[in-house]
């Protein structure tokens, strides 16, 4: 999807980023957004503090809470679909092959057994 | 009474993400499917308990999960397989296997309960991460409410997809096609289809935190008070470090 939306905003997003150990991948706050993230994954409590405060001051109150939910639930949605053992719908894995392999998502533990396509 | 409330917060939380975190608060307390409300609670009281066991914390730092053996740090309140599977849902879903599911189901925890369980720990995530994003304490869990499981399982289920039985979208009958509405009917949202309730209270969830079906598309629209790359960058971080392939 954040290929979709570079495409739209014809901006040439870095995926690369989203495996990284840094990098905002040229999105608008992206470092910010990238801490916030992490230390939700972590459950460092004062880390989220911290990236909250700056998340807050940098955009504003609203979208704070917007992060606070899509980081939260896709911490969800990846329990779901790791529980269940869905496959890549074959479109998708033929659309993303070349970056998910760049970027290192095919050497993720489970990768052999569940991005395997449909 | 639900307890899902941020009056007490000074953030401008939307109507919407509140009501679907009501609706799915209620929805845990009651009788399900296959499961009473007592263990609907219950698996939401485990799935928090679940960052607190030492077996966990152990298995996670290991090179592979399955090396390490031992007893979960647990509330005592369900059958052992069941607290394998949420601590391990909860704390290190990224090397699930197959192998793992199987070796569950042979110890008693068939597909329907595993999926309503999923449903159920997903769900209590969702809502209890929100929480610690906005650094606040997660929401006392509610109380049950009696009553039997509805026992009901819908058509067109095949099992050659994935670890569960899914309802193919193409096939889906009249009971279940609100499942499928306005979506692509994306393996995602198949993944709990054989508890079609989970389905529709996790994905309350997921298009008021998130987007729903229609808006993740429509990137030409923005929804929300970040921009649909921003959304996209944290979720997809996010799921980077869950090591979430799909």
């Amino acid at each position: 999807m954040l290929r979709r939306s570079a495409d739209h905003d014809r901006r040439d997003y870095d995926l690369g980023a989203l495996t990284a150990a840094g990098g905002s991948g040229g999105v608008a706050q992206g470092n910010l957004l990238r801490d916030f993230a992490e230390a939700v994954v972590a459950l460092d409590r004062p880390a989220i503090a911290a990236a909250g405060v700056r998340i807050r001051a940098a955009l504003d109150d609203a979208a704070f809470a917007d992060v606070a939910g899509v980081a939260a639930v896709f911490e969800a949605l990846d329990r779901v679909a790791d529980a269940t053992g869905i496959p890549l719908e074959t479109a998708k894995a033929e659309d993303t092959a070349g970056f998910r392999a760049e970027i290192g998502i095919d050497r993720f533990a489970a990768a052999g057994e569940k991005g395997r396509v449909a | 009474m639900s307890d899902v409330s941020y009056d007490h917060v000074d953030l401008p939380i939307r109507d919407e993400v509140v009501a679907a975190q009501q609706l799915v608060w209620k929805h845990i307390a009651k009788s399900g499917t296959w499961l009473t409300g007592g263990e609907r609670v219950s698996i939401a009281a485990e799935t928090r308990a679940a960052l607190n066991c030492d077996l966990c914390t152990e298995r996670k730092a290991a090179l592979s999960p399955f090396a390490v053996e031992g007893e979960h740090d647990h509330l005592g309140a369900l059958v052992p397989p069941m607290v394998e599977a949420i601590h391990r849902i909860r704390t290190d879903p990224g090397r699930l296997t197959r192998a793992w599911r199987d070796g569950l189901a042979a110890e008693g925890l068939d597909d329907e309960r595993y999926v309503e369980l999923v449903g159920t720990v997903a769900s209590t995530v969702a809502v209890d991460q929100f929480c610690v994003g906005l650094g606040i304490e997660p929401f006392p869990l509610p109380a049950p409410v009696a009553g039997e499981p509805s026992y009901y399982r819908p058509d067109g289920l095949s099992h050659e997809r994935a670890w569960v039985p899914l309802i193919n979208p193409k096939t889906v009958g009249p009971n279940e096609a609100d499942l499928y509405a306005n979506s692509t009917g994306a393996y995602i949202r198949q993944a709990m289809s054989l508890v079609p309730d989970e389905v529709r209270g996790f994905f309350a969830l997921v298009a008021s935190q998130y987007l729903d079906a229609e808006q993740m598309h429509d990137v030409g629209t923005e929804y929300r008070a970040i921009t649909h790359a921003q959304i996209e960058f944290v979720a997809a971080r996010v799921s980077a470090l869950n090591q979430c392939v799909y």
